[in-house]
């Protein structure tokens, strides 16, 4: 579905992210762990076009994206979810979701399967995004990215300044989705989560992918367990 | 006093209007656009040439108005372009010469080849009662306009899409662009929009005093001291701020003199800076 190959990315010509390659097959969840700094953010804006790679490839469903604009890759089919979720903070939990569907009016069906997946949403469909909690904030953030029907879901660690308790609840929404045949890829450093949620993973250090294979295996890593699991 | 208050409102949703357009484009775009006023002595040039040349005043207006969104469309597409490659206050600081510039060779020109043309859309009558007021009847047209026109922005900003599309542009344009939204296009969709409202502020003001050829530069200082009392990028912050600020600045010039009532508006504009540096219902940063 997604395939990524020897994408170099980075700001003002200095690349972050060096030669990564990648693939999601539909219906997977596959995770990108790493730690604070390792790239991960920057790997995800390069590849739904937030910003351009400096060399390499991005397809997706069969087709070459590498360096479309973020405003037209989300029409073709990936909503990115980022850290910081850029809600529109002066707009009402109604009026961010609708813009997710644009430049269509949403569909009923969309909305409420996300009312159904965050009912705090419904309750709280009048209040501005900028007046909410951040639990509440990152349910509208995921809600609004699957507002368009995306067929892939990108999340960057959406974990971020939650609660355990809310954390798992994220994971369990996430698990919803996927039973509904989304596509989830994910960056995390809350790696218990994500191990447990994920069938395949790639550990990404320095701008470089490290290692990679299925959730499980990454587990029993030695290295990856003290890195990231805090086991020694 | 009354008198004053409603002489305050007709000057204010003036104000108002005139914000109305530079707020917006500074609000989305971070583009200050100094060849504002100059927007609007050239479409009012359009409807004095068009009435010149036979044009009934109803349909040399329109036309102005279509120069206005012409001339906000002509910006984007030529000097902006460089200016929308930067980012930040670099790109404020280049828009900001660059249409300062155009102003210069605007006014440089009208004032070598038209010095003397003006718009007066005078209308007749005798004046009208309001609350004991003798009104004259331009002052109520040009403001009946004004507030259809805000009454129609609210809507297009609240209700339709593509308004809320815009919106969500000034909140967050990165959000905007993860929704599909292209921030560009929204830009020019309102350099356009502006464009119409620089030639309305200039068809609305004429009922009222005569737009000469050197009227740009007021106007655009004004738009700015309402701009920034009333908040960057809102709309509702332009009709609030211009409202208070034209009964203020005819409450002065009543009690003071017409002299003092500039330098009572950059104050207020200075004091809302230091108070509320967002303005009075600008996002906060």
């Amino acid at each position: 579905m997604l395939e990524v190959s020897g994408l170099s990315a980075g700001y003002e010509g200095n690349d972050v992210v060096k030669d990564i390659a990648f693939h999601i097959d539909p219906g997977e969840a596959v995770m990108i762990i790493g730690s604070n700094g390792a790239g991960k953010t920057t790997l995800f804006r390069s590849v739904i076009g937030l910003i351009a790679p400096s060399s390499g490839e991005v397809r997706f469903q069969g087709e070459d994206i590498t360096g479309v604009p973020a405003q037209r890759v989300v029409r073709r089919g990936i909503s990115f979810v980022p850290a910081e979720r850029h809600l529109f903070p002066r707009m009402t939990v109604l009026e961010n979701l609708s813009l997710g569907a644009y430049p269509k009016r949403p569909d009923l069906e969309t909305m409420t399967l996300v009312m159904d997946l965050f009912p705090r949403l419904d309750e709280r469909r009048k209040q501005t995004a900028g007046t909410m909690s951040g639990g509440e904030q990152q349910m509208l953030a995921v809600g609004r990215a699957l507002m368009s029907n995306p067929s892939l879901i990108v999340l960057d660690e959406p974990t971020t300044g939650l609660a355990p308790k809310l954390a798992a609840e994220a994971y369990e929404a996430l698990g919803v989705l996927r039973k509904r045949g989304l596509t989830v890829l994910v960056a995390e450093q809350q790696v218990p989560l994500a191990m447990a949620f994920t069938d395949r993973g790639y550990v990404l250090e320095n701008g470089r992918i490290r290692t990679e294979g299925t959730s499980a295996k990454l587990a029993a890593d030695p290295d990856v367990r003290r890195a990231y699991l805090g086991i020694a | 006093m009354i008198a004053n208050v409603l002489d305050g409102i007709v000057l204010g949703l003036q104000f108002g209007l005139l914000a109305a357009g530079l707020t917006l484009v500074y609000g989305l775009g971070g583009v200050l656009n100094f060849a504002y006023g100059q927007m609007a002595v050239i479409s009012a040039m359009v409807v004095v040439f068009a009435i010149d040349a036979g044009v009934p005043a109803l349909p040399a207006v329109a036309l102005g108005l279509v120069a206005g969104g012409l001339l906000g469309l002509l910006l984007d597409q030529t000097i902006l372009r460089p200016v929308y490659r930067l980012q930040g206050e670099a790109r404020v600081l280049l828009s900001l010469l660059l249409t300062l510039g155009v102003a210069f060779i605007v006014d440089g020109f009208l004032n070598w080849r038209y010095p003397l043309k003006a718009l007066s859309l005078f209308i007749g009558g005798g004046p009208v009662e309001i609350l004991g007021v003798p009104m004259r009847r331009g002052s109520l047209v040009a403001s009946a306009i004004t507030l259809v026109t805000f009454a129609a922005l609210f809507a297009f900003f609240r209700f339709s899409t593509l308004g809320r599309a815009v919106r969500s542009v000034i909140e967050d344009e990165e959000g905007a662009r993860l929704v599909g939204i292209d921030p560009a296009r929204m830009m020019r969709l309102i350099l356009i929009v502006s464009g119409v409202l620089a030639a309305l502020v200039a068809v609305t003001r004429s009922m009222v005093v005569p737009v000469d050829v050197q009227a740009g530069f007021s106007i655009t200082v004004f738009a700015l001291i309402v701009t920034v009392v009333g908040g960057l990028g809102s709309v509702a912050g332009a009709l609030l701020a211009g409202l208070i600020l034209g009964i203020v600045n005819v409450i002065a010039a009543d009690l003071i003199g017409t002299f003092m009532s500039l330098v009572i508006l950059l104050g207020a504009a200075a004091v809302t800076i230091l108070i509320r540096p967002s303005g009075l219902l600008g996002v906060k940063e």
